[in-house]
């Protein structure tokens, strides 16, 4: 099953927020994968097929080698950015 | 659910603060004084926000304050203030006059105060919030919308 990573800084406060507006898009969307959140910190080695983190850590995700698509959100709750934003990358990965 | 979470020693409404640090250190000291956290949790919070970003505005007018559990939070809790004039955070264009700072001891547990956020920006309700005049409008307010 698809696997989706939301990353924030203490990895359990907006990163879990938006784990949970990220599940409803995907509910509306139809879209099967299982979610979990974590910190910056440990994004480095985990497994994902999309990671989705705030637009603020974009410049220290370039330092990590991350093999899989990455959506940046200006805000992580926002259920129509997160749509907008992910949609693309769903329909990349044949999941849409 | 927001009736368990928001009570009468948790919020304050229409705040005055000169800039986010001080909304924060308003905001995260209520936690400190509910029980939930030690004096450095506050510490740990500001100095989050000036390493690593703003990411802590979730949605427009809403700052979610925290930071991790071995900061020095002792237990799980919220605090909810709104500010008389909005405060701009380093890095982020938009105003913010709701500040919801939470204390959480592991990754999951602190789950309804991140539902009862989550509800109040999915329903629309920040700039509602931002608005209103005393606790009471918001404790009547909640009670008449929430389906609990």
């Amino acid at each position: 099953m698809l696997k989706i990573l939301a990353v924030c800084g203490a990895g359990l406060g907006s990163s879990f927020a938006c784990q949970m507006s990220a599940e409803a898009v995907l509910k509306d969307l139809g879209v099967d994968a299982k979610m979990d959140h974590t910190d910056i910190s440990s994004v480095s080695g985990a497994q994902a097929d999309i990671i989705i983190a705030a637009k603020n850590f974009e410049k220290q995700f370039e330092r990590y080698t991350i093999s899989c698509p990455t959506v940046f959100l200006e805000r992580l709750v926002d259920k129509n950015e997160i749509r907008e934003k992910l949609v693309p990358v769903l329909k990349e990965l044949g999941e849409l | 659910m927001e009736k368990l979470i928001l009570n009468e020693n948790n919020v304050q409404l229409q705040i005055e603060a000169k800039n986010w640090e001080e909304a924060v250190r308003i905001g995260a000291e209520m936690l400190v004084s509910q029980g939930c956290a030690e004096k450095s949790y506050v510490e740990g919070i500001i100095s989050a926000i000036k390493e690593l970003g703003p990411y802590i505005i979730v949605a427009d007018g809403l700052a979610m304050p925290h930071t991790r559990p071995e900061c020095g939070a002792t237990g799980i809790g919220c605090s909810l203030i709104t500010l008389k004039e909005p405060v701009f955070f380093d890095g982020d264009k938009e105003p913010v006059r709701v500040l919801i700072c939470f204390s959480a001891v592991d990754s999951e547990s602190h789950l309804d105060i991140l539902k009862m956020i989550v509800g109040f920006v999915e329903k629309g309700w920040i700039p509602e919030i931002a608005a209103m005049k005393d606790k009471q409008e918001l404790f009547d307010f909640l009670n008449k919308n929430s389906n609990a």
